[in-house]
């Protein structure tokens, strides 16, 4: 499978890559929702793709309502992975066309939990 | 133009205390840095000691804020090394960008508790901390040390947004 992980912080880009890559991920990164649209326009569209919301250029709630109008990306998953912790926030990226939402500070348990949830965690063989 | 929330400022300031922010430093040292030496809250007051770096993030809003993160400087390539798990040279960029999402976590998780809160900032990266507003009051810190160095995270917040 494939992800795509959105994040201006390059910590937190690797922090999540380093995790979907051990669940055995094929993982490209953008630094922010213009960067990840581009990336996206050149194919091929991943499964899943993780979301901060505050980033410069093009934040994250900009760029889940820009794919949601896009026909041909509608089979991306999209789950935010913000600091961005009210209810509020939450129900605004749910309503933007976001599947899931996980607050920072996360754990790869949390992480793989939302996974799951969203039939997409892969079946790690030893 | 600002919103009003029928709180003056020690209702606000109430509402983040000491013990709020402790727990969410806690929780983000757990998820990130659970692999390297705890951070030990200190019992009293202690002053970062120069030359530091200081991480902040803006919550804007009816009651505006400001998150701040004081590390001494030569602890903040073995902290950025620690979230990155990096062995290698970091640059001075790797540095910013590890000590900015720190700060950008807490400040997040601090917005939450903030009635009627607007939008959280990008972190800055300074050699000293940011002057907070003049009717900001301390809602919270936590002093703490890791690995013999001293570390401060700062809530300010403000009484309104006038």
């Amino acid at each position: 499978m494939r992800a795509l992980v959105v994040d201006d912080s390059r910590a937190m880009r690797k922090i999540i890559a380093g995790a979907l890559r051990k669940l055995g991920y094929e993982v490209v990164e953008a630094a922010d929702g213009a960067e990840a649209l581009k990336v996206l326009g050149e194919g091929p569209l991943p499964e899943l793709a993780t979301v901060d919301w505050n980033m410069p250029v093009m934040d994250g709630l900009t760029f889940v309502t820009q794919v949601r109008a896009i026909r041909e990306y509608r089979s991306l998953s999209i789950m935010m992975v913000t600091t961005e912790a009210e209810h509020g926030q939450i129900v605004r990226a749910l309503a933007a066309g976001a599947h899931e939402y996980l607050i920072k500070p996360f754990t790869v348990d949390a992480l793989e939990e939302k996974l799951a949830l969203l039939g997409l965690l892969p079946e790690v063989t030893a | 133009m600002t919103q009003d929330t029928g709180l003056d400022a020690q209702e606000v300031v109430d509402y983040v205390e000491d013990e709020a922010l402790a727990q969410i430093v806690d929780q983000m040292w757990q998820s990130y840095f659970g692999h390297v030496e705890p951070l030990l809250p200190a019992f009293e007051p202690q002053e970062v000691p120069a030359p530091l770096l200081c991480a902040s993030v803006g919550i804007s809003g009816a009651r505006p804020g400001l998150v701040t993160v004081l590390v001494q400087e030569s602890a903040a390539k073995p902290l950025a090394a620690a979230l990155l798990q990096e062995d290698g040279e970091l640059t001075d960029d790797d540095v910013y960008d590890a000590l900015g999402e720190v700060a950008n976590i807490i400040g997040g998780n601090i917005k939450a508790l903030v009635p009627d809160a607007g939008a959280l900032g990008l972190p800055a990266i300074a050699e000293a901390p940011p002057l907070p507003r003049s009717n900001s009051r301390c809602a919270a810190r936590l002093d703490a040390n890791w690995q013999g160095h001293w570390m401060t995270f700062i809530v300010w917040l403000s009484g309104s947004g006038a």
